[in-house]
């Protein structure tokens, strides 16, 4: 028998058949289809055990102590902590995002050093310790630092830095603490840290102060919110919000008063004027000055003109401050200190000076590097007058935890423009860094040592410290430990050489920072208050913060673009909201294209018409507008921060007369 | 010539059989030796010197977590307890003396001893497990990374499965389940204990002194081993729990 054709195809049949017995097929065919599931680029899961680490995220502008939810040491979530007093298990928007943060494209891969426009050239830590090292040396005493973390001890290691080098420029980021610590600490000559026992208030007044959704310790007001308005109950107190728009906090408060931009202080000072008159008074050396100032520019009729509060509600208002057991008022508007200071002066006349419910002056806790600033001559420097008055022109320009390029109202770009050598110590790919000479990467906050001292608002001594939860994936380290490094190149004792050990011992100095200080024999900032009737006469701009969207340092984060509401954001255009009327006396309606203007800048949007905005006003978000950062907010919406405009005040800068113009396009 | 070709046609049955046999066998005998390929692990482990050496209970090692979740295999962490270097540098440094560089410290292994701050840490007795314990030593505590053992019986990520649930459950009850349970039975009749681990794991691993090579299926990248899903669905529908998807797709 040859191999003829027939028998080839009888073999084959036979093969084929054999092979129909065989598991080849099936098998085959069941694992191509497993292999399809698993393609190279499909990442994989970590295994191991699951922990809730303690932390501390500092992405917010107050910060927030939450845990961080591993796998294997791998962070994959954040949730609140309930054993936190500070957050009670609650999370701010932006800390909510803070792991996707640790993993995020936008993220500085290693220290770079400018070598042209736009250009960056990766060094090692080591060369950017000594070629900033000889900056330094070259420079003297001409060095500035820019800080925008409002509540860490870093700011020590920086002061006692800057100071060794012969320097006091050492200039905080615009902030609610800065305006209360210039108004108390300052103008009034009080002692100790403001704060507000809003939980333990029955009558709570957010003038200005958009507390339960983007001002001071956020989420432990909103913890101090819910637990007084039980879901289904009767509220256990009155929130009362006072401002120009209607916003996340307004939307929840018992309810809103209506109070013009410019009127903050003097809706402040009308209600003193009230409980003056219904017989309050203070111990000061400044009282009899408060009455005759309050008598001849603050009287009800001329507030009403001033602010848009009508007499009735203005009394009405300070009638139910009286009578409730423990009010409590909590102001700031534009940074300004007269504002804060008018907020402490009503409380002082209610007497809710350090009491249950009421207004607190905790104690600093102590510097512990022992050429370091304290807290209120951190905040005493004035960066925008500076900067418009050419004060502002270091050599080397240390910018630590902040984004001012972006987030500096009225002279953000010229922050680079006026220092000879910036450097930006920068987590992430932000405006400030896209512009500095040297970009040092941060490590995100749950790569570092860091710590929240006093978080500006809380009622009671805090602090809180945290240690790494994960090892740093990217060629990054923490920023003040640098400076102690730093310093340690350049043959300067700043005392320690561990940030950590700075810790320790910070800690041991809130420990011995308890109960409250301050008295009611203060000064009542009057030079500051007699300017508080001058007004523009213009459509006045009320530019209001929004944690989801972002804040002055940080963009959108990532889950949060679809929390962002189509009336507040529709393609690349932003919204602006202005009521009926005012949209009638500028000849637009919902949906029309306007130009604002002021400052020489402009920026574009759409008109949502909100009858939530008090007629003369325009409501723009704060946290657009972005040069940098990521596709999801580049280009998105205008930088409102630009519009502020920045004035003079007798405490300080501030940006209560912010006026724009509005042009249909 | 009408029968001679009938006949040649009756003949030409052999061909056919002769295909059948020849692809048959082939599918069977060879098709599992091209679709497997044997990868060893890292290093070879001993149950027995830890077990009957020392005593060790299974527990020690492959424990459940407080939240009920299964430990697998031990982390550098909890082998260190007993297998404790000191400061890894320290070790790494006088490995690098030996060889010259700390980037190459895995060639002191190509000896059998020394140096003397590498014998100084090795607390097995016998020759294979010295060597294994050399390895272990070098490759992975000095150097701070975890062992990546392969996992005989891995499943892929997109399974949910708990050894606490399963944890009760005996192979006699297994073996005792309408429809027969093959391994079950034949894993019921070497365990002396009642544990189940048999029923999936490598059997008596406990009493095993070597690491079997993992064999990995060279399409799908799973282990021989990993247990398919119409075997979850049978065991869940003989013991008549629920075989929905999100039981064990999360």
């Amino acid at each position: 028998m040859g191999l003829n054709r027939r028998a080839f195809i009888q073999f084959s049949v036979g093969g084929t058949l054999g092979l129909l017995v065989t598991p080849v097929i099936w098998k085959t065919l069941d694992d191509v289809s497993i292999w399809t599931q698993n393609w190279g680029w499909i990442p994989t899961l970590k295994k191991g055990v699951e922990e809730r680490v303690p932390a501390v995220s500092k992405l917010c502008p107050s910060g927030c102590a939450l845990r961080v939810e591993t796998v294997g040491g791998e962070p994959y979530s954040t949730t609140g902590d309930e054993d936190n007093p500070l957050s009670k298990g609650g999370l701010c928007p932006i800390c909510a995002d803070a792991v996707p943060l640790l993993y995020s494209p936008t993220r500085v891969q290693g220290p770079m050093v400018r070598t042209g426009e736009g250009q960056y050239q990766p060094v090692s830590w080591d060369e950017a310790k000594k070629l900033l090292a000889e900056k330094l040396g070259a420079a003297g005493s001409s060095v500035a630092v820019i800080s925008g973390d409002d509540t860490g001890s870093g700011n020590e290691v920086f002061s006692a830095l800057l100071a060794e080098l012969g320097s006091d420029d050492y200039y905080m980021m615009p902030s609610p603490q800065m305006a209360a610590t210039r108004a108390w600490n300052g103008l009034m000559g009080g002692e100790g840290q403001i704060g507000y026992d809003i939980a333990g208030s029955d009558f709570v007044l957010f003038a200005g102060a958009d507390a339960l959704s983007s001002w001071g310790p956020t989420v432990s007001n909103m913890n101090a919110f819910a637990e007084s308005h039980p879901a289904g109950e009767k509220a256990k107190s009155t929130y009362v919000y006072a401002g120009p728009a209607r916003n996340h906090t307004s939307s929840v408060c018992d309810s809103w008063v209506p109070v013009h931009p410019e009127g903050m202080s003097a809706f402040l000072l009308g209600l003193a004027y009230n409980l003056i008159t219904e017989g309050r008074y203070l111990e000061s050396g400044d009282f009899a000055a408060l009455r005759s100032l309050l008598a001849s520019k603050y009287s009800p009729a001329q507030v009403e003109k001033l602010t848009g509060v009508s007499k009735k509600s203005l009394a009405e208002l300070a009638g139910k401050l009286l009578r409730a057991s423990a009010p409590v008022v909590v102001a700031d508007y534009g940074c300004s200190p007269a504002v804060a200071a008018a907020g402490i002066i009503v409380n002082l006349l209610l007497g809710r000076m350090n009491t249950w419910g009421g207004m607190v002056a905790l104690p600093e806790v102590e510097p512990v590097l022992g050429s370091a600033l304290d807290r209120p001559t951190r905040f005493a420097k004035d960066l925008p007058a500076d900067v418009a008055s050419g004060a502002f022109a270091p050599k080397v320009c240390l910018i630590y935890d902040a984004n001012p390029v972006y987030g500096l109202p009225q002279y953000g770009e010229k922050i680079a423009e006026k220092a000879e050598f910036t450097v930006a110590f920068s987590t992430f790919k932000d405006e400030t860094a896209a512009v500095a000479d040297l970009v040092l990467p941060a490590a995100h906050p749950f790569e570092r040592y860091d710590d929240l001292v006093n978080p500006f608002g809380v009622a009671n001594t805090t602090y809180v410290a945290s240690s790494p939860v994960v090892k740093p994936s990217l060629d990054v380290m923490g920023a003040p430990q640098f400076a102690l490094d730093l310093a340690a190149e350049m043959g300067l004792d700043l005392g320690f050489e561990n940030f950590e050990e700075v810790l320790e011992a910070k800690a041991e100095a809130a420990e011995a920072a308890v109960g409250t200080v301050g008295s009611y024999s203060v000064g009542l900032g009057l030079p500051a208050l007699s300017d508080a009737d001058k007004t523009s006469g213009q459509l006045a701009l009320y530019a209001y913060s929004q944690l989801h969207i972002g804040s002055a340092s940080m963009a959108t984060t990532p889950h949060n673009p679809t929390t962002i509401r189509d009336t507040e954001l529709q393609g690349k255009q932003m919204f602006v909201r202005i009521n009926s009327e005012t949209a009638k006396a500028n000849g637009l309606k919902a949906g029309s294209k306007v130009r604002l203007s002021a400052n020489g800048v402009e920026c574009q949007a759409l008109v949502h018409v909100d009858e939530g905005v008090m007629p003369g006003v325009v409501a723009a978000p704060l946290g657009f507008g972005h040069t940098a950062w990521d596709e999801f907010s580049m280009g998105k919406g205008g930088n409102v921060y630009k519009l502020l405009t920045v004035s003079a005040g007798s405490g300080g800068s501030a940006w209560t007369g912010s006026a724009v113009t509005i042009a249909k396009m | 010539m009408e029968e001679m070709r009938a006949s040649k046609q009756y003949g030409g049955a052999l061909p056919f059989l002769l295909g059948f046999l020849v692809v048959a066998v082939a599918g069977w005998v060879l098709f599992p030796d091209i679709l497997f390929v044997d990868k060893e692990q890292p290093f070879r482990f001993s149950h027995v010197a830890h077990v009957e050496g020392q005593g060790m209970l299974c527990e020690d090692c492959h424990y459940f977590r407080e939240d009920g979740s299964f430990a697998g295999f031990p982390t550098n962490e909890e082998c260190a307890m007993c297998h404790d270097i000191g400061d890894p540098q320290e070790l790494v440094d006088a490995l690098a003396e030996v060889t010259g560089s700390p980037d190459n410290i895995e060639d002191v292994l190509k000896q059998e001893e020394g140096p003397e701050a590498l014998d100084y840490l090795i607390l097995s007795a016998e020759p294979e497990d010295i060597q294994a314990e050399r390895a272990f030593i070098v490759k992975y505590l000095a150097q701070g990374k975890e062992v990546p053992w392969y996992n005989y019986q891995f499943q892929p990520d997109n399974v949910f499965f708990s050894h606490k649930a399963h944890a009760d459950l005996t192979m006699a009850q297994v073996a005792a389940l309408e429809g027969g349970h093959g391994e079950a039975e034949a894993a019921e009749a070497d365990a002396e204990d009642g544990t189940n681990c048999n029923l999936c794991h490598l059997e008596d691993i406990h009493l095993r002194s070597d690491t079997p090579p993992f064999q990995e299926n060279v399409m799908t990248g799973y282990s021989k081993m990993t247990m398919k899903m119409w075997q979850c669905e049978r065991c869940h529908a003989q013991m008549h729990q629920s075989n929905a998807c999100y039981v064990c797709h999360k």
